[in-house]
């Protein structure tokens, strides 16, 4: 079945099997490797990606449900020039991955999150909900709170001095 | 790269981390196993015609299909298993006639991707006549049910430490006996296992998410019947692996050998419900415990008493429970410690380390009974500890088991711990809530462990290399194998601070047995206790190697010749200093290389929780944790105290959360995955606060212990204690982990004999 | 852990989309939000020969007050609810205090309310709300329309009275009163699991009598329960002061009702690490803490009502 898909910014068409999971389109077909299979059935997040601004599990959408949509994976994540997403930044500040498979899905939820609500920052609840929807054996989770939180308000400190 | 706290950092965040399942080899298969359903069976015979057929499958085999598939390497590595417990109970890679672990690998199907092979799995049919599966030492060791026809099920029996005088037990004040579960875990690592086997001319390129890719390559070749140096293992990015990713498992038999067989690249990427069912699992003992004490609370005998679930074939896990054995006494000077342990085979995976192996069982044990004892004697159980600790200036101190602990200070652990918790706080908290009927009782819970790590002996050194290049940088080589604890980062700064060159100018090459001929590998947290002192011994190696150049070249004498801040300058006078370039430029390559054994080493530290019960749900809440660590010195604080964090959270999970049922055909309820093994998410993390002491460590010139498998060694304990506690539960054997809210609800309400003594 | 092969098929009408499911011979699977079914294929345990992808029928989206009821289309997905002011009154309120319970953010952004009526699992918090508030669920197929009952629709787990050629269009709730306060407690081992039990109640008090009561049971039963015998030995009772103590006195209406809810409604059915005797107790427990929440909303409901600051 041919299908469109945006995926950072750049349009593809593919022709693909209907069974065939939104995560194997994207690391095999489009080399995309970033977005990493943990577990296959919705739970560890791992290969979270947003969907139309929205985290999703990309385990549990088929490709084909998302033709003509908008997908960003962790390498769509860093600024055109290269420059590092603040959630970049700070999970690395705040060693907030060790192994780092279960990072990409962090990140792409915590940037749904952050891009939805500039606010994020004084919402520890609304930040909670985002550690609290992905898995990591690593880190204990402490780190990412930090790092996502940090993340939130570095962007609003940064929306705030552009607004000046 | 100041931007990125660690050098793995940038391309782990961007989407650039190199996983085995990210390497796109052309015209590589897809291995997918057909599994048995039963735990425990006859095989009649398997059929795989259908599935040959199917669309993209390129091949399907049983074992009969292969005949010369060989069987899967066992390892007597350090003493962890034996010839004996072997004999006769070869673990076949594709079943045989008798499936005796349920997802035993019944055929492979190789398919042009992996949703042709799975196509091709679907059609194969086998038949299985069912047999009755044991799935508990305390079934398997009667031998009612023998997994090996005429070889008893129990494996392995050993012993540390001598027979405890019955007189001990008859004229003590005080003795209490307790039977705990230390249940079966598993310990998934996020990224399950993975192998890719690329065969290039005569040699075989292996790429494995593994700890341990020497013994890796030693193994295949073997098996292949080739020489080592035709295999190159190489490590890439590894998503986790907490002891489960150090064997040559039997998938990994299949893959390579059908690669090399079809002369094609094969890959077998692990899916989680695969894991489930074959992936290695950790811990599995019961245990039955005895402690004695006089009328002050001194120690004076303790007995442990061990059957292991080891699995259904005898492998490294047959051994584990020695290392329990050997740990047995705990910080305490008990003067007569005795253990007994049995390996029992049973219907399932094989048991394996995982993060502590075999220490966390050991340390739950004597921590608990503690407890126990403490509650009997109406002694506190800080105080209780505080009268038997090894103390400070008895080190080198060596166990009646058998142990000589290199360095110690519990108490100074424990005091840390309390201070920080706020005990006497908590202990007024408890006392007045103790008066409050409406409030949800609260227990605080001590544990103070102490743990082995770098290894056994035989198994304690590292190799390693530094080689400088013409532009002065420096390439440090050595056989570890990380799965996330930085050594990128933390390796090149210990060598760049021994040689006294800026950071950057070090890069680290492991994970690769062609770069680095030999190696043992990533395990029994020894990274910065036995690879780092390689590499620190290496880097004193290659200052030596510069000065005596140096002086060779300016017709001095080598004493003349001195190393400061990089560079080789003569003591007194004479020619201008020389920096590792130009020293490169005037006298050739300069590499050096070694082998270095370090000693063991016996981190320790206090774990402290506070644990609110709902005793109507039995729901425990964890309301705060600490955990003091003492590893010796401390290369690195961040990544340190992220493996303690981390640790810590798997302790919480080992006490509360993990664990798997078995239906009554032995086949265990973990069809739905990570829905029925219920890993900690962020929602159960309480506050924990990590601190440290530092004891260094005698054994090795780093002064660094073992960091990193504290938390499931010393949290295990401590949650379960202040559980005990805030039920002031009279029959330890009520609660098991994991303490899930049925369990607990059950010991609140079971009778209270003890009702008032705390 | 891959699905098998299927076809697929995206209509854009209802009526299309009915066509597709009464196609012959073929076991065909609606795909909404699909965070069950797409699990479910990974599993193998469901492998349909033809998935309906419903998600392109623009009818099926968006909810509405109608009358005195909800109607939510088949594709409003679980995240719509977690605003308490997404949906007018109590309602809003329950359903608010209900969603945060499913799964997390990126599961709630796919998943549907209706979805979760299809699937008809014993332990979706959704169902048992449906049930205690005689929800209807409305389906179309080949004949027609029809409007199911809740409490003749779930037969067991994944059993419904949907025929495999219908389609769920919407479900539709009735708008709770002013004089109505809810509560919804969920009891589970870890944030990602099913409840081990989880209570729904909606309490409707006139002056300081219990006039109607709903209690709905998750993941007691092998399907979701309205407990009718427990809501009756509240119907007509003085709701009185709620007690000031953390825990419910074993004599309070709240404390019986949980424990008849336990023994006379509940018909538990055993899981790992959850027996039925002790999911009779969580019943029982959370049943008398629910309804205690739903008066306490009530009380604050009027308060504000009152312009009461408090």
């Amino acid at each position: 079945m041919k299908i469109t898909l945006e995926v950072n910014g750049t349009a593809h068409t593919l022709d693909v099997e209907p069974r065939r999971l939104l995560a194997d389109v994207l690391r095999d077909d489009l080399g995309l490797t970033g977005t990493h299979l943990g577990c296959e059935h919705g739970i560890c997040g791992a290969c979270s990606v947003l969907m139309d601004g929205e985290a999703v599990r990309a385990c549990l959408v088929l490709a084909v449900q998302c033709d003509g949509s908008s997908l960003r994976t962790v390498e769509g994540l860093a600024g055109p020039d290269g420059e590092p997403h603040p959630l970049q930044r700070a999970f690395s500040a705040e060693h907030a991955l060790q192994c780092g498979f279960c990072t990409p899905g962090f990140l792409m939820v915590a940037a749904g999150a952050l891009e939805a609500d500039p606010d994020l920052a004084d919402k520890p609840d609304a930040v909670a909900g985002v550690v609290g929807s992905n898995i990591c054996r690593c880190t204990g989770y402490e780190p990412i709170r930090r790092a996502i939180t940090r993340a939130a308000r570095e962007q609003r400190e940064a929306s705030s001095t552009h607004e000046r | 790269m100041e931007q990125w706290t660690r050098r793995e950092d940038e391309r782990l965040l961007t989407g650039k981390g190199r996983y085995v399942a990210d390497i796109h080899v052309p015209g590589c298969l897809d291995a997918a196993f057909v599994r048995s359903k039963v735990a425990h069976g006859s095989l009649r015979g398997v059929d795989c015609t259908a599935a040959r057929r199917v669309p993209g499958v390129v091949g399907a085999w049983s074992a009969a299909d292969l005949p010369d598939l060989p069987p899967v390497p066992h390892t007597l590595l350090a003493r962890l298993s034996t010839e004996e417990a072997v004999a006769g109970r070869e673990w076949p890679a594709l079943v045989k006639d008798r499936v005796r672990y349920p997802g035993e690998a019944l055929a492979v199907v190789l398919g042009e991707d992996r949703y042709r092979a799975e196509d091709g799995v679907a059609e194969v049919t086998a038949e299985i006549d069912p047999l009755p599966a044991v799935v508990t030492p305390a079934a398997a060791v009667e031998d009612s049910v023998r997994l090996f026809d005429g070889l008893s099920n129990t494996a392995l029996r050993g012993e540390a430490g001598e027979p405890v005088d019955p007189a001990v037990w008859r004229e003590a004040a005080a003795v209490v006996e307790a039977t705990y579960r230390q249940q079966l875990l598993m310990p998934s690592p996020m990224e399950c296992r993975t192998i890719l086997a690329v065969p290039e001319g005569d040699r075989l390129t292996v790429w494995s998410g593994h700890q341990m890719p020497h013994r890796l390559r030693r193994e295949l070749a073997a098996l292949l019947g080739w020489s080592t140096d035709r295999i190159r293992v190489v490590v890439p990015d590894t998503g986790g692996a907490f002891g489960s990713k150090s064997a040559a498992f039997p998938e990994f038999v299949v893959v390579a050998y059908l690669a090399v067989t079809l002369g094609r690249p094969v890959r077998w990427i692990e899916d989680r419900l695969e894991s489930m069912l074959v992936a290695t699992r950790g811990r599995g003992q019961d245990q039955t415990v005895r402690l004695a004490a006089d009328a002050d609370g001194r120690l004076l005998a303790y007995e442990l008493t061990i059957d292991a679930d080891v699995g259904a074939y005898p492998h490294l896990g047959v051994g584990l429970p020695m290392q329990t054995a050997w740990m047995a006494p705990g910080v305490y000077t008990t003067p007569h410690v005795h253990a007994t342990l049995r390996s029992v085979l049973t219907n399932t995976m094989v048991t394996y380390p995982y993060r502590g192996a075999g220490r966390p069982e050991a340390a739950t044990a004597i921590e608990r009974t503690m407890d126990l004892l403490a509650r009997r004697l109406g002694i506190d159980p800080v105080e209780l500890r505080r009268r038997n600790f090894v103390p400070p200036d008895a080190f080198p101190y060596d166990t009646p088991t058998g142990r000589r602990y290199d360095s110690g200070n519990y108490a100074a652990a424990l005091d840390l711990a309390l201070e920080t918790v706020g005990y006497d706080e908590w202990r007024a908290e408890q006392a007045r809530r103790r008066g409050d009927p409406d409030a949800l009782p609260l227990g605080i819970g001590v544990s103070c462990y102490v743990e082995r790590s770098g290894g056994e002996p035989g198994g304690l050194h590292e190799f390693g290399s530094l080689e400088v290049h013409e532009d002065g940088t420096v390439t440090a080589r050595c056989g570890a194998a990380p799965s996330g604890q930085g050594h990128e980062t933390v390796f090149p700064a210990l060598v760049a601070r021994t040689l006294g060159v800026p950071e950057e100018r070090v890069r680290l090459v492991e994970g690769d047995t062609d770069e680095q001929p030999e190696g043992l590998g990533s395990f029994a947290s020894r990274s910065a206790q036995v690879a780092g002192a390689m590499l620190q011994h290496a880097a004193q190696l290659l200052i030596e190697e510069a000065r005596h150049r140096a002086a060779r070249l300016w017709g001095l004498p080598a004493d003349r010749a001195a190393w400061a801040d990089g560079t080789v300058h003569a003591t007194s006078g004479g020619p201008a200093p020389l920096g590792l370039a130009d020293l490169v430029k005037a006298t050739g390559p300069l590499r050096v290389e070694d082998r270095y054994e370090a000693g063991m080493a016996f981190p320790f530290g206090a774990h402290v929780a506070v644990t609110e019960v709902d005793p109507d749900l039995g729901t425990v809440n964890v309301l705060r944790l600490v955990a003091v660590d003492d590893c010796g010195v401390v290369l690195d604080p961040t990544v340190v105290h992220g493996q303690a964090f981390g640790s810590a959270v798997q302790g919480i999970g080992q006490a509360l959360y993990e664990g798997m049922t078995f239906g009554e055909d032995g086949v265990p309820h973990l069809a739905s995955g990570f829905l029925d093994y219920l890993l900690p998410t962020y929602t159960e993390i309480p506050p924990i606060e990590i601190k440290d002491t530092c004891t260094p460590s005698p054994t090795t010139p780093l002064g660094a212990k073992g960091a990193g498998e504290s938390g499931c060694i010393g949290t295990p304990a401590a949650i379960v204690n202040a559980v005990a506690d805030a039920l002031g539960t009279a029959d330890p054997g009520l609660l098991q982990m994991p303490l899930t809210p049925d369990s607990v609800w059950r010991a609140a309400h079971a009778p209270r004999p003890e009702e008032g003594v705390r | 852990m891959k699905p098998a092969s299927f076809d697929y098929v995206v209509p854009r009408t209802v009526a299309e989309a009915v066509q597709a499911l009464a196609g012959p011979g073929r076991t065909a699977q609606v795909l909404a939000g699909g965070q069950s079914l797409i699990l479910e294929m990974h599993l193998q345990r469901i492998r349909p020969r033809l998935v309906v992808d419903i998600n392109r029928i623009p009818e099926l989206d968006g909810m509405r007050v109608d009358g005195d009821g909800l109607r939510v289309g088949a594709l409003v997905r679980h995240a719509a609810f977690e605003r308490a002011d997404a949906v007018p009154g109590p309602l809003g309120t329950l359903l608010s205090r209900a969603v945060v319970n499913i799964a997390h953010p990126p599961i709630r952004s796919r998943g549907t309310m209706a979805g979760s009526f299809g699937w008809a699992h014993p332990a979706s918090e959704w169902c048992a709300i449906g049930v205690a508030l005689d929800a209807t669920v409305e389906v179309t197929g080949p004949d027609g329309e029809r409007a199911l009952p809740a409490r003749d629709y779930f037969l067991g787990p994944h059993r419904t009275a949907r025929r495999p050629q219908e389609l769920i269009t919407a479900v539709r709730l009735p708008l709770l009163g002013g004089h109505t306060g809810v509560g919804f407690v969920e009891h589970r081992r870890t944030h990602f699991c099913f409840a081990q039990v989880a209570v729904a109640a909606a309490l409707t008090v006139h002056d300081g009598v219990i006039s109607d009561v709903r209690i709905g049971l998750v993941n007691s039963a092998d399907r979701p329960v309205r407990a009718r015998a427990a809501e009756q030995t509240l119907l007509g009772t003085e709701i009185g002061p709620l007690p000031t103590g953390r825990r419910l006195p074993d004599g309070h209406p709240f404390a019986r009702a949980g424990r008849v809810a336990a023994q006379e409604d509940a018909a538990p059915v055993a899981e790992p690490y959850a027996d039925a005797e002790y999911k009779r107790q969580a019943v029982a427990v959370l049943v008398g803490r629910t309804l205690r929440e739903a008066a306490t909303d009530l009380g604050s409901r009027l308060a504000v009502r009152q312009g009461d600051p408090r």
